[in-house]
Parts: structure tokens; C-alpha cells; sequence
């Protein structure tokens, strides 16, 4: 019987933890969208669903390849409880940035087509983010950064 | 070395010394092609080369560099022509400035005052955003392309450039 790898420095690694980072943002949307109505609730739901997309191709793309895949969990603790439309919009903003510091992780981690898949995500979450804080009425609504730390 | 004696010895003109075929002359030019053959792969033909050439190759993300500035310079002209823009133009502008000082310290110069932008004065704002918008579009292809061909220690700061000015795009909008 093969054991399972740790995650690895390499491409692998960061992929897997990124994908790690997929599943928290999917399992955060669906307590989000249920607090937002109309347009709000509408970009939740493209918001999930583009990050459902990078969950399968990262599952397919680690499985294909056969390094680890990590698991789904059933749930994923939230920073903070969401129990309106300001605290589902705060949260929103903070998987998006959440879940970008993976990626920008990955970017060093990675090359070619990994690194450009990598930068899209990164891209994309970052526009996510500025699109959720102006729907919070929060300013400014673009950071120098998107992704690092701090 | 090896080679002069037999040359020298080899001519039989009496003019031969006149002409510069003297034994010493001949023994200089070899230790002078000596010291070039030596010098040449060490220093790139030019012996007085210490390594601290003024004008060094261009690093790549000099030109990324050089946009952030003219990013924030036109981001800062259009903010002088119309104040209205301030509370959305001035954290685009910010984010271009940190930008350029956190490019300038990994290439380890000191960042060149931005060039000025030409006067936004005398455009509407809905062109003056769109102009914006369109310059932030082709400096996110810019960069992102850079960071495609970045390594791996440098991917991370030119990714979130990138991402940067698509939420500038985004902001613009």
C-alpha cells in the first residue's frame, strides 16, 4: 500500500493548498448567499461557481497527475458568524482575500501553464474582492497587494 | 614565446630591426597578446572593466517599474484636473507608488521621479476614466506576462501587480 504524501514544496504542494483553500471558499458561499437578495445574491452564486470550477480542475488536474489530493471537509469554521447581508458581504471580501494568498503562494511555487492558471485565480479573486467591497459600501475599494499578507 | 625566436631568427634582411622585427619587440608583442588572451575571457576585452560599469543590462522588470510610474503620474494628473475623483483615483494612485518603491527596492535603485503626465485638464470625466481604464488594462497584460516569465523569487510580486491593476480595471468601471 502507497502512503500518502505530505504536501509537497513543489507544484504539488501548493496546488493542494490551494485546493484546500477552494473548498473552504465553496462551503463559505453557500452561508453567503443565503443572506444576500437580487444582485448580491446573483454574484454570490458566479462567485461559487467559479470557485467550484477551480475546485474540479485542481482535483482533476492532482488526481490525473497522481499526486495527493486533500479531502473535502464537512464544514469549515468561519471567522466570524454571518447572520446578515453587511456580515455575508464582510465575509465574502475575506474568502476572496483569503483564498488569493493561496494562489499568490503558488505563483512562486509553480511555472508555465501552473503559473498562469495560478495568476488567473489569483486575478480573479482580487476582482471579486473589489467588486464585494463596493457592494459593502467599503473603501477604498482596491488594495497595492491583492493576495499578500498583511 | 615559442614563436619569436624562430622568426626572428628567420629574417635575413639587415632591415629587419628597422622594421620591427628586434627580438624585444617581438618578445612585448607576445607578452602583450599573452595578457589580452588571459585578460580577454575574464573581462570582456576591456582590461580596465572593475565590475562597476555605471550603465548595467536593463533588468527585465525595469519596464515594470517604469509603468507603475507612469501609472501613478497619470493616475495623479487626472486627480489635480478633476477633485471629484479623489476618493476613487488617489488608493489607484497609492497602490502605483508602492508599487514602483517596492520594484525599486528589489532592483536596488532609487526610484526616478515620475515623468509628467500630459494635462487630463479639458477631457470629461467619462473619457478621462475610460482613458484610465484602458492604460490599467494594458499594464495588467504587461505585467502579467512578466510574471509568466518571472522567477520564482520575484512571481509573487508581479503576480499581485498584475491582480492589482485588474482590480484597477475593475475599480475604473
Amino acid at each position: 500500500m502507497r502512503h500518502r504524501r505530505a504536501p509537497s514544496p513543489g507544484p504539488a504542494g501548493a496546488l493542494a493548498d490551494a485546493l484546500a483553500a477552494e473548498y473552504a471558499a465553496v462551503f463559505a458561499y453557500g452561508r453567503i448567499g443565503v443572506r444576500l437578495a437580487d444582485a448580491a445574491r446573483s454574484a454570490a452564486r458566479d462567485a461559487e461557481a467559479a470557485h467550484r470550477a477551480r475546485r474540479d480542475a485542481l482535483v482533476l488536474q492532482l488526481s490525473a497527475a497522481g499526486d495527493p489530493v486533500p479531502a473535502d471537509k464537512a464544514g469549515y469554521a468561519l471567522p466570524f458568524p454571518v447572520t446578515d447581508a453587511a456580515s455575508a458581504l464582510r465575509l465574502a471580501v475575506e474568502v476572496e482575500e483569503r483564498t488569493a494568498a493561496f494562489w499568490r503562494v503558488a505563483l512562486a511555487r509553480t511555472t508555465g501553464a501552473d503559473r498562469d492558471r495560478a495568476l488567473a485565480a489569483l486575478t480573479d479573486c482580487a476582482v471579486r474582492a473589489t467588486r464585494w467591497r463596493r457592494t459593502a459600501g467599503v473603501n477604498p475599494i482596491t488594495v497595492a497587494f491583492p493576495g499578500r499578507p498583511g | 614565446m615559442v614563436l619569436t625566436c624562430p622568426v626572428a631568427r628567420g629574417r635575413t634582411t639587415p632591415h629587419g630591426r628597422e622594421f620591427g622585427y628586434s627580438r624585444r619587440n617581438l618578445l612585448r608583442a607576445g607578452v602583450l597578446l599573452a595578457l589580452g588572451g588571459v585578460a580577454a575571457p575574464l573581462t570582456g576585452c576591456d582590461p580596465f572593466d572593475r565590475g562597476d560599469d555605471p550603465d548595467p543590462a536593463p533588468d527585465p522588470l525595469e519596464p515594470l517599474a517604469a509603468e507603475a510610474r507612469e501609472l501613478a503620474a497619470r493616475h495623479r494628473a487626472a486627480l489635480a484636473a478633476d477633485p471629484g475623483l479623489a476618493g476613487l483615483l488617489t488608493p489607484i494612485a497609492e497602490a502605483h507608488e508602492a508599487h514602483a518603491a517596492e520594484l525599486a527596492r528589489l532592483l536596488g535603485r532609487a526610484t526616478p521621479t515620475a515623468a509628467p503626465s500630459p494635462d487630463a485638464t479639458g477631457a470629461g470625466r467619462a473619457s478621462t476614466l475610460a482613458g484610465l481604464r484602458e492604460a490599467e488594462q494594458g499594464a495588467r497584460r504587461s505585467a502579467a506576462k512578466l510574471c509568466a516569465e518571472a522567477p520564482a523569487e520575484r512571481a509573487a510580486l508581479v503576480g499581485s501587480i498584475a491582480a492589482a491593476r485588474a482590480t484597477h480595471v475593475e475599480a475604473l468601471k
